[in-house]
């Protein structure tokens, strides 16, 4: 008797159903792994201080990026976190104006320190160690104000944005090689840690906080206002 | 005409149908995939997006990677599984020649190859970015428009019947 011959071939339908199962096996392992994968061993937290038997000996790993001359008059200090508008909005429209009056002109001397704020910010951290290593490469202002300007872009991803911030070292000239295998460990956890300890030492309460000479200035916003106080504390 | 020479082109058809439906189910699959994956990225299930440049991030998290609230690679995730399901229906004996079916699968590729040459043209003119999971899934939804060549004639077909 002549077997019932199905629309498409009994012997094709179980090659196609075949590749369809390895298709959907070899896809859902993929993805599986990749969930599984996460961050792997990037950093994306500051250290938990409760672990140190010390925690005031990390303020000794406290690293400022410093931009200026080391005898200038005038000190400024910022703390500051890459996911904070306001932060953008200091790195974006006034450093731009102290580096070009002041800061080029051998008067101040610009330090900046991270303070991640964490919570709702949780980029933060993973960003601050970002822009350190590309500091590594000495690309760390360039990469600083990229992060800055296309806060946007990256702050509110659901996952650590590390494909974006890879391709941003990439943009400012630096090594991505090196670069990622700086990012996907915990290098500068310790330095990006022991700066906010360092900003809540001295009374940071958020940010951007800027101290000037050791004093805090309110007024970050008003450039008219840094400059008096610049001017004030000896940078004329 | 004798019956057999009546009956043969139908069942060509119908062959021919029936491989361009396997293709439809095997593109379908692969793009229920690749929406599923940046469906987990939208949720926050997946660590970090495995894109090889950044560009996947910034079209992911940009105003446009959702629609009416809800995420694109949603959206797709239930458009592939209804072509995916839909195909393999189509191969079954008793939806070989069934107009529903192909209506499904043509509505669905028509559908799909708009809806993604939107998010196409919103990725090269308007975000300045290029998702590649995006493009995998444009090339996909391309694929699903020419199996589903024969599925535009067995609609004439059967309404010309």
């Amino acid at each position: 008797m002549a077997r019932k011959k199905t629309p498409a071939g009994a012997r094709n339908m179980k090659t196609f159903y075949g590749i369809l199962a390895l298709v959907a096996v070899v896809g859902v392992a993929a993805i599986v792994l990749a969930v599984r994968r996460g961050d792997g061993a990037m950093a994306t937290e500051p250290i938990d201080l409760r672990q140190l038997g010390d925690a005031t000996a990390l303020l000794e790993r406290a690293e400022g990026v410093t931009v200026g001359e080391e005898a200038a008059p005038v000190q400024i200090l910022v703390f500051s976190d890459y996911m904070c508008p306001a932060c953008a909005m200091w790195a974006g429209q006034i450093e731009p104006m102290l580096k070009a009056e002041f800061v080029a002109t051998g008067k101040v001397r610009l330090t900046y320190y991270d303070f991640p704020l964490g919570g709702n910010f949780k980029h933060s951290f993973v960003a601050a160690r970002a822009a350190r290593c590309a500091g590594d490469q000495d690309r760390f202002w360039e990469y600083h104000d990229r992060l800055m300007s296309g806060q946007q872009q990256w702050a509110y991803s659901q996952s650590t944005p590390a494909a974006y911030f890879i391709d941003l070292a990439r943009t400012v000239g630096a090594e991505p090689r090196s670069f990622e295998s700086c990012l996907r460990s915990d290098t500068h956890a310790e330095a990006v840690t022991a700066n906010r300890v360092l900003g809540e030492t001295l009374g940071v309460g958020g940010t951007p906080t800027i101290f000037l000479n050791g004093r805090q200035v309110r007024q970050w916003n008003d450039y008219a206002a840094l400059r008096s106080a610049i001017q004030a504390a000896g940078g004329v | 005409m004798s019956v057999q020479a009546a009956v043969a082109p139908a069942a060509e058809r119908s062959e021919a149908g029936m491989t361009n439906r396997m293709l439809i189910a095997l593109f379908a699959l692969a793009g229920t995939l690749v929406s599923a994956y940046l469906t987990l990225y939208a949720f926050g299930l997946v660590g970090e997006i495995a894109c090889g440049s950044g560009g996947c991030q910034v079209v992911q998290n940009s105003p446009w990677a959702r629609f009416m609230g809800v995420p694109v690679a949603l959206i797709g995730l239930a458009g592939y599984g209804m072509l995916f399901v839909t195909a393999l229906m189509g191969l079954q004996a008793a939806f070989a020649g069934s107009r529903a079916v192909s209506a499904i699968l043509v509505a669905g590729a028509v559908g799909g190859a708009a809806f993604s040459a939107y998010l196409t043209y919103l990725e090269a003119y308007v975000i300045h970015a290029w998702c590649r999971w995006c493009v995998v899934s444009a090339v996909i939804v391309g694929g699903i428009v020419l199996a589903a060549i024969p599925e535009f004639r067995n609609l004439r077909r059967v309404s010309s019947e």
